[in-house]
């Protein structure tokens, strides 16, 4: 596969300003997604994935401060652009699909003028009605001319987030970003939603990047991971790697208690003692410490980041012996 | 033995509205089941299949249009009747955070049902001290808010509360959507725990069939209200009877990117329940639907492996 690189994090660091303190969200992280690849960020709730994916997009809340780092789309490092320059990439080059796609639309307007609205906004050529009513034929919306003439709250879930992926996709973007695109839905909308962002693959010739923390969505989709703990990558490799193979304690820990892989016999569920650590004032070692169960005397030092093969890394003072 | 709780055809219709229209939309029909004492049975179907209309139903917060529901051997009626039941019986809501009043204290919520129900509550602290601990929570929690507990906390406060009166059975709604997998592990292992050592019954409701697989005995599979299986959560997994619980079980994406399934298990949505298909209400998306199946309605009727499906070929699935 040639692979190009579409989207470059390099020693990224996010923090939320909080009357405690400032709350680093994202740590140093790294990465990188080529075209035609799917990369899927999956980790404990709070851990940092949407902030992550939200300074991919350069969408960040207000409250965020980038303190280091950039985010380089094509080589262009997007966060030290004009405002006006950003607004011209996004939608543009980068989309966002985000979890409950209610909230993405105005509920007095139709689905029509809505995905019109907003692809009109870029060029006004792919608001026409034929185009529209196509893009929805291609992400599997039966009767897509009848669709557009009807509201959010007429839709199902799984519709409403088909119609979302449609309206991105139309813009022709460099990297689509789903933020927990299937958390909302059931399993079988779920699954309709995999096979649609997987068979995407084929003619979408952008980066996809996954948010969720459902190990299964991961498995299905991605061909590369990175797993997080408190703001930083602990682990990144290719799927087959991070599910059959992995390095990390957390990581083991997290596949170890998805109750989709304990056999129902064995009675309990394994789990992870502890919580996520204060992201006010983290750790100088290793943040996963006081709940790993292979810790070392020298887990409280700062972490050096290892590579135990090609495109796979590891933030463990383990593994190194 | 008798069971703790048993369903009786129920069915529950929403009105249509408009006086010239009699009846109703019917959102349940004919649903039987019962939980035996101790015992953990879940409830399955797609979004809008009616799982939640039935725990609504049984816990006397939704009109009842035919059938009865008893509870340990008696029929319970009128306002009263459930009322009592809601002592005896308990709901976990679906959104654990949002089915707390932000206003109150975790200590306070705790003991509410008391309070609700009028019991003697000599020692609130106390008793808010122990229910906490019964979940596995710190006592200092007592004095927190809602808004200050963790995904996790806020599910076992939840608990905390459906075990308050200390009730013979819990209906959780969604017990562990939208929590990470090591906290939803932590609260399947409380449930079972509490089962073991309480000897609590669970009625579940879920589409995570993960879950199911981990906590339920028996598995209940609703399709537009009606029960298309029933039986033995193991038994079921093994061979489902009826193509719509095999295309559930397949649906699910498995955590290992070499079992990637090639193709979609179930194409299109759940149709309106104001547009039921004729015949089997499954044919419009039964991948192995015929001619019959378009005419004729399958009754639910025991397999010949002594489970219960509503399909016509249903022994023919099952090799
Ligand atoms: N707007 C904000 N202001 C302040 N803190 C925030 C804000 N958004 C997120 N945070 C904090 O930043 C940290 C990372 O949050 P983030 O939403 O990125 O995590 P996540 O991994 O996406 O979690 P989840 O799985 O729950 O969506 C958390 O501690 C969170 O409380
Ligand atoms: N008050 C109401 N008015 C109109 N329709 C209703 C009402 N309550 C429920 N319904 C309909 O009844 C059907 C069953 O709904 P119910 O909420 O019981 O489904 P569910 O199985 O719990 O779904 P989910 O998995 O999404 O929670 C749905 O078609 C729903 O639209
Ligand atoms: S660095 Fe030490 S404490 Fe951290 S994950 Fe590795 S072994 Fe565990
Ligand atoms: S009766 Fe026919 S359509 Fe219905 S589930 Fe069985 S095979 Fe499928
Ligand atoms: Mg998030
Ligand atoms: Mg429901």
């Amino acid at each position: 596969m040639g692979m190009t690189v579409v989207l470059e994090v390099q020693n990224l660091s996010v923090a939320y300003a909080m009357p405690g303190g400032a709350l680093q969200a994202v740590r140093d992280v790294s990465l990188s997604v080529a075209r035609g690849e799917v990369l899927g960020i999956m980790g404990e709730s709070g851990c940092g994935k949407s902030t992550l994916a939200a300074a991919m997009i350069n969408l960040l809340p207000p409250a965020a401060r980038v303190g280091q780092g950039a985010v380089r789309l094509n080589g262009t490092d997007m966060l030290r652009l004009a405002p006006a320059a950003q607004r011209a990439l996004r939608g543009r080059s980068v989309a966002m699909v985000f979890q409950d796609p209610m909230t993405a639309f105005n509920p007095v307007l139709t689905i029509g003028q809505q995905v019109a609205d907003f692809v009109g906004a870029h060029d006004a050529s792919l608001a026409r009605p034929d185009r529209l009513a196509a893009m929805l034929d291609r992400v599997g919306i039966p009767d897509a001319a009848r669709c557009l003439g009807r509201y959010p709250h007429e839709l199902s879930g799984g519709m409403r987030q088909r119609v979302a992926i449609a309206a991105a996709l139309l813009m022709q973007p460099d990297v689509l970003i789903a933020d927990e695109p299937t958390t909302a839905l059931d399993v079988t909308m779920e699954a309709q939603i995999i096979h649609l962002l997987r068979d995407l693959r084929t003619t979408f010739d952008g980066a996809i990047v996954i948010v969720t923390h459902h190990l299964g969505v991961i498995a299905e989709l991605c061909d590369r991971v990175a797993v997080m703990y408190a703001g930083e990558v602990v682990e990144e490799g290719p799927v087959d790697a991070i599910f059959h193979d992995p390095q990390h304690p957390y990581t083991r820990a997290l596949l170890a208690c998805d109750p989709a892989v304990v056999d129902p016999a064995s009675g309990r569920l394994p789990t992870i003692a502890g919580r996520l650590p204060d992201l006010t004032a983290p750790p100088p070692g290793c943040a996963f410490e006081p709940r790993c169960g292979m810790a070392l005397a020298v887990c409280s030092q700062p972490v050096p980041r290892r590579v135990p093969a090609a495109g796979r890394s590891v933030l463990c003072h383990r593994g190194a012996e | 033995m008798i069971p703790v709780l048993e369903l009786q055809n129920l069915s529950v219709d929403l009105p249509l509205g408009g006086f010239l229209t009699r009846g109703g939309l019917p959102i349940l029909q004919d649903v039987t089941l019962s939980v035996g004492r101790g015992e953990s049975v879940a409830l399955v179907g797609e979004s809008g299949s009616g799982k939640t209309t039935l725990a609504r139903a049984v816990m006397g917060l939704q009109a009842i249009s035919g059938g009865a529901v008893r509870f340990d051997g008696k029929a319970v009626a009128g306002r009263d009747g459930f009322a009592r039941l809601r002592r005896d019986a308990a709901m976990m809501f679906q959104d654990a955070t949002a089915s707390l009043s932000p206003r109150l204290t975790v200590g306070y919520l705790v003991t509410e049902a008391f309070r609700i129900h009028r019991q003697p509550l000599p020692d609130p602290a106390r008793t808010a001290r122990e229910l906490l601990a019964t979940v596995g929570l710190p006592p200092a929690i007592a004095h927190r808010y809602p808004h200050e507990l963790s995904g996790g906390q806020a599910r076992r406060v939840g608990v905390a509360r459906a075990l308050a009166l200390r009730p013979r059975l819990v209906i959780a709604d969604e017990p562990t959507a939208g929590l990470d997998v090591s906290v939803q592990a932590e609260v399947l292992n409380l449930m079972a725990d509490l089962r073991r050592d309480m000897g609590l019954a669970y009625l579940i409701i879920t589409h995570n069939l993960a879950v199911v697989r981990h906590v339920a005995d028996r598995i209940v599979v609703l399709y537009l209200g009606r029960v298309v299986e029933e039986g033995p959560t193991a038994e079921v997994f093994a061979a489902p009877a009826h193509p719509y619980t095999a295309s559930l079980i397949a649906a699910e994406p498995k955590p290992d990117p070499r079992k990637r399934r090639a193709d979609l298990a179930i194409r299109g949505e759940v149709p309106s329940i104001l547009r039921r298909p004729k015949g089997c209400e499954f044919h419009t998306r039964c991948p192995l639907a015929r001619d019959v199946c378009r005419l004729t309605a399958p009754d639910l009727r025991p397999t010949t492996s002594g489970r219960l499906a509503r399909c016509h070929f249903a022994d023919q699935h099952q090799e």
